[in-house]
């Protein structure tokens, strides 16, 4: 079976990577909205400052102008002529804040309505000053005090100032909720992390613990193994031993028999009497020196051929009608001995030597397989 | 004898340099004239002149020739005196009042050739000429950057000494989208 825990835990690492590449690319896209967020609110803080920079401007030229209008001070009309230009500024930068707010807009379009409104009644009363006009300095500012147009003004900053501090507690819940979303992103990804690393962790634990019961478990088996080759090792040498004993048994046993062939063909070497080793049919297969001896023949050219060649049972003795070779066919095959029976030995000269023969039978279990003649020789008188 | 006779002349040959060399460095300061008629005038060799400058801030734009002679001034008269000086001398400028959080203002002069601007807090350094794209938001950007800042809202301006009013030529909203600035829409 294939380990599969590499791949499972480079699986485990990969996905890891994938939550850090989405943490972090998530992060980057709301710190972008989050920034964006706080660009609306810098946005609407800078229209309730221009607003109110404006009002400020608005009243610090009616100061200004009342100040040129008692002192007829050129400063206090420089500072006019400042104060117009600040305005100015102010509410344009309003204006163009909220080009994309049409609400907003209309409200700040108003706002410089009156604003011009009030800064060319200033522009007329300097003038009329600077004329040394003072009634018509008087009227304008009698005419002005009824009107109230410093009030609309303000009530019209208060109003736009109150809806852009609504707008601007829902653009810090919008900026506050986009750092929020960063931080349950963030600490979502840091949590999933957790858990993928808590499970490389685990996966990396149940593969050593696997390992180490695998290892002992070969150790084990080993063991075993080495027992079970030691006890066969043991029953071999036992074997062979046993094996070896009975190997000297059987040489020893193999050369007292060759000892005791050597003795019993000593013996039959050693007599005087002919012995012929026959087979079942009569044919000689094995003589002993004293038939040489006698005969004259060598031993190759008497094996094989017929007993009757080298001896035969003496007529006389047998009775007519006895052939010598049926007597001793029919004693082998009846297996009975034919012993002490007269017969002749002819020798290669053709002399024809008197003696005696017995005849045993050679059996192997019951059964005769051939048999042994053995030829006692007269001594030649003197 | 010789070598001695060598050495000495070479000695009173570094002095009497050294002498013309201060006998010929300004040490008045600078004047409007000699600005605009200097010979080969650059921007960075107009911000060359101010690097010993100091910061007071005034509520109004100062006189040319005051700013240059107390050597004391701010953003506004530096990119003013900027615009007027390069202007002179053939460059575009464009001048760029950018509004940022916290009533913090600044002003800059723009130099289209050289796709820079000047600021007068870069006067000091060796590059006292800060890199940007030409569009009203780049620029409002780059200097928000510097005042590691944000900035809300930047107009393109024009300044004239006789007449000593800032007209707002149009302004620039960060929040709405680039593709609306009046800059992107015609660019310069």
């Amino acid at each position: 079976m294939k380990d599969r825990t590499v791949q499972r835990i480079l699986g485990f690492f990969v996905l890891i990577f994938a939550v850090v590449v989405y943490v972090a690319v998530d992060s980057v896209r709301n710190i972008n909205r989050s920034m964006s967020a706080s660009d609306w609110v810098n946005h609407t803080h800078e229209v309730i400052l221009e607003v109110n920079g404006a009002l400020s401007d608005i009243r610090s030229a009616d100061a200004a102008v009342l100040s040129y209008v008692v002192t007829g001070d050129a400063r206090a009309k420089a500072e006019c002529k400042e104060v117009f230009a600040d305005l100015d500024e102010q509410l344009g930068v309003a204006r163009d804040d909220t080009r994309r707010e049409p609400a907003q807009h209309d409200e700040i379009v108003q706002l410089i309505s009156l604003a011009t409104a009030r800064a060319d009644f200033d522009r007329a009363v300097i003038a009329a000053r600077k004329s040394n006009d003072t009634e018509a300095v008087r009227a304008l500012l009698t005419g002005d005090a009824g009107v109230g147009a410093t009030h609309e003004i303000q009530a019209l900053v208060v109003r736009i100032t109150s809806e852009e501090m609504a707008l601007l507690a829902e653009r810090d819940h919008a900026s506050y909720d986009q750092a929020q979303t960063s931080r349950v992103t963030v600490w979502a990804g840091v949590a999933l992390d957790f858990v993928l690393f808590a499970g490389v962790a685990w996966l990396i634990w149940s593969d050593i613990v696997a390992r180490r019961r695998a290892a002992a478990a070969l150790q084990e088996a080993n063991e075993q193994l080495e027992n079970r080759v030691r006890e066969r090792t043991a029953e071999l040498a036992a074997a062979n031993e046993t094996l070896r004993s009975e190997n000297l048994e059987r040489r020893w046993a193999n050369q007292t028999l060759e000892h005791q062939l050597k003795y019993n063909q000593l013996i039959i070497n050693s007599i005087n009497d002919l012995v012929f080793v026959l087979t079942k049919s009569m044919n000689i297969s094995r003589i002993n020196p004293a038939v040489v001896h006698l005969v004259g023949l060598e031993a190759h050219e008497l094996v094989n051929r017929p007993l009757s060649c080298v001896v035969r049972l003496d007529s006389g003795a047998a009775g007519p009608g006895s052939p010598l070779v049926d007597s001793l066919s029919l004693a082998l095959t009846e297996g009975r001995d034919l012993r002490d029976q007269p017969a002749l030995v002819e020798d290669k000269r053709g002399q024809k030597i008197p003696a005696r023969l017995t005849i045993f039978p050679l059996r192997d279990r019951d059964k005769v397989v051939g048999g042994i003649v053995v030829v006692q020789v007269a001594p030649k008188a003197n | 004898m010789t070598a001695l006779r060598h050495g000495s002349a070479r000695r009173r040959l570094c002095a009497a340099g050294l002498s013309l060399a201060l006998a010929l460095s300004p040490l008045r300061a600078v004047t409007l004239d000699e600005l605009v008629t200097a010979s080969s005038m650059t921007p960075r060799r107009f911000a060359n002149y101010f690097e010993d400058f100091q910061y007071k801030e005034f509520t109004e734009v100062q006189d040319p020739e005051v700013f240059l002679r107390t050597e004391t001034g701010n953003c506004q008269d530096y990119a003013i005196l900027g615009d007027y000086v390069l202007g002179r001398r053939g460059y575009d400028t464009h001048l760029v009042h950018v509004r940022m959080v916290g009533q913090i203002a600044h002003d800059v002069c723009f130099v289209t050739p050289s796709k820079a601007f000047l600021d007068y807090n870069l006067r000091a350094y060796y590059r006292n000429l800060e890199p940007s794209g030409p569009t009203v938001r780049e620029i409002a950007s780059k200097v928000a950057e510097m005042f590691k800042s944000n900035w809300t809202s930047a107009s393109e301006f024009t300044y004239t000494y006789d007449e000593g009013v800032k007209h707002m030529t149009f302004t620039v909203v960060k929040t709405d989208p680039p593709s609306e600035d009046p800059d992107h829409r015609a660019p310069r």
